[in-house]
């Protein structure tokens, strides 16, 4: 595991050659994910307008905007569940044709098969993949010890709390390796103070696994906490408003969300959120 | 202690008591064994010719259990091709959901005509009546899975086969099971009213033969032996979704509905 997180300034370092099975090193400036003059149009309105962006390897990225800004349906295309009308998208430097298996998806709701119990939810994807489940086992033990669930492995989902499903699904979008997660507005659901908590536990769960994390969120605050770099989206048709780097130390403790430089960048995120609004028509 | 009283007790007194009632009712007023037998007769009749009671028993349920058993089957397999085929759900579909407005016992008569007066009959009226609300049950489960399920599946390029049988099947048995409830019961009745029709055997049969008779004890034990077996059936098909669909707390899914 790489033990220094703050690695981005470190650009000279060299990419790994097989990007799928080996943690990432060192984030690097690296675009593992790169989007090209995306555009995404549903019954002739025009929802996604001529987006571009490098996202680089190892990176915590935030997608923020105002609830129905087409930042879900962005990142659905990055999972290759939805198609751009035109552009084109590459993950790991290969156009995304539809759904791959370097890329773990969290959704909005933890969507825990409830027949299933915890660990054997967490090794759904390798079930599907047709990848050996004994080959895994391990990982998913290590991966639900760091996600503090191991005592609820063989737990039904029912038995667990909102925070706890979330947690295990965010287990269940690790456990094959991915090289890239997104993610999908994963606390939404949750209550303030369990959505603080979950914020540390991701910071610290992606501290080990080094994955580039696409984050999309409508919370101001979380994207700021979280995040190396946070888009801000505009609303109708979605286009990037602006691009701004969080340079706050990691890891990153709640204490920090009392601090002047932290809601500086919380301030500056929410004009140009304001903005943005003021722009549209 | 406290869940004995809750699950036995309580549930038990109002029947017990009604039946008292009766009893107590009957001798008092003097009630004639013709118009209503106290249940002490009816037990007595049982146990006494508990052969003849058996002896119609028997056809009846096995064709209860064959008809149910078909309808299961049959209406699973319907609902998977609705479930997997969009041509054949939007062509069967409507033509299943309206077809439940058809009174379906008015055709016991019908297949008499077509079928005789024998086993056939009943059976196909058994399966005519239980298939439907087993196949528009199953049809719901495969097809109520949340859309974010599917997502999250294919996100893992889970293949059309994987999500139906990791998926879509263990999310349909509670519905699977609610629709073998309401079937169950719904086979029984095919059975007795096709027997009630026309046939020499069975226990719709006798139920008949005994109001012929004008012989109520007779009749009376007949149609308690008939709801006593079905109260079983029942209570095993609830057992085997206890069982089977252990993620469900059963006080939701405890009930199945009635047609």
């Amino acid at each position: 595991m790489p033990s220094q997180p703050n690695g981005r300034t470190a650009a000279a370092s060299p990419a790994p050659a097989d990007p799928l099975p080996a943690p990432p090193g060192p984030a690097t400036g690296t675009p593992l994910v790169r989007l090209s003059g995306v555009r995404k149009v549903f019954n002739q309105l025009e929802a996604i307008r001529n987006i571009s962006l490098d996202i680089g390897d190892g990176a915590f990225v935030s997608l923020l905007g105002p609830s129905g800004c087409g930042k879900s349906t962005l990142l659905m295309m990055i999972a290759g569940l939805v198609r751009p009308t035109s552009g084109e998208i590459r993950v790991n430097g290969e156009v995304v044709t539809g759904p791959r298996a370097d890329v773990g998806v969290v959704f909005q709701s933890p969507v825990l098969l409830p027949w299933r119990t915890v660990l054997d939810n967490v090794l759904f994807p390798v079930e599907l993949l047709k990848l050996s489940k004994a080959k895994y086992r391990e990982r998913a033990m290590e991966l639900l010890a760091m996600a503090k669930l191991a005592d609820f492995a063989g737990a039904l989902p029912r038995e667990l709390s909102g925070g706890m499903r979330q947690r295990a699904a965010i287990c269940r979008a690790l456990i094959h390796n991915p090289s890239t997660l997104l993610m999908d507005e994963p606390f939404s659901a949750l209550d303030a103070i369990t959505r603080d908590d979950m914020s540390v536990e991701l910071l610290r769960i992606w501290q080990a696994n080094r994955k580039t994390v696409v984050f999309v969120t409508h919370s101001i605050r979380e994207a700021a906490f979280l995040s190396d770099r946070v888009l801000v989206m505009g609303r109708r048709p979605a286009t990037l408003v602006e691009d701004i780097t969080i340079d706050l130390p990691r890891p990153r403790h709640i204490a920090m969300t009392e601090e002047e430089s932290f809601n500086g960048y919380v301030r500056h995120l929410r004009r140009s959120i304001e903005a943005s609004h003021a722009d549209a028509p | 202690m406290r869940t004995l009283l809750d699950r036995f007790v309580w549930p038990m007194a109002v029947p017990v008591g009604l039946l008292v009632l009766w009893e107590v009712a009957t001798r008092a007023l003097g009630i004639r064994s013709i118009i209503l037998p106290p249940p002490s007769e009816i037990i007595e009749v049982m146990v006494t010719r508990y052969d003849l009671i058996l002896t119609h028993l028997w056809p009846s349920l096995y064709l209860t259990l064959t008809g149910f058993a078909l309808s299961v089957v049959g209406g699973v397999l319907v609902a998977v091709l609705i479930t997997t085929s969009p041509l054949l759900r939007k062509s069967l579909y409507p033509t299943i959901v309206v077809s439940q407005v058809v009174p379906k016992i008015s055709i016991a008569p019908l297949f008499v005509v077509w079928f005789g007066t024998g086993m056939t009959s009943s059976l196909m009226l058994a399966v005519l009546v239980a298939f439907f609300p087993m196949t528009i049950n199953a049809a719901m489960g495969f097809q109520s899975v949340d859309e974010d399920i599917l997502r999250m599946a294919r996100t893992y390029m889970g293949s059309r086969w994987q999500i139906f049988w990791k998926i879509q099947m263990p999310h349909a048995l509670p519905f699977i099971f609610s629709g073998m409830k309401i079937s169950i019961t719904l086979a029984i009745i095919g059975v007795i009213v096709s027997e009630f029709v026309a046939s020499q055997e069975g226990i719709g049969y006798l139920i008949k033969f005994a109001g012929g008779l004008l012989d109520t004890p007779l009749m009376m034990a007949a149609i308690t032996a008939l709801s006593l077996t079905g109260l079983v059936l029942y209570w095993l098909i609830a057992e085997a979704e206890r069982l089977t669909v252990y993620w469900q707390s059963t006080s939701e899914f405890g009930s199945g509905g009635q047609v």
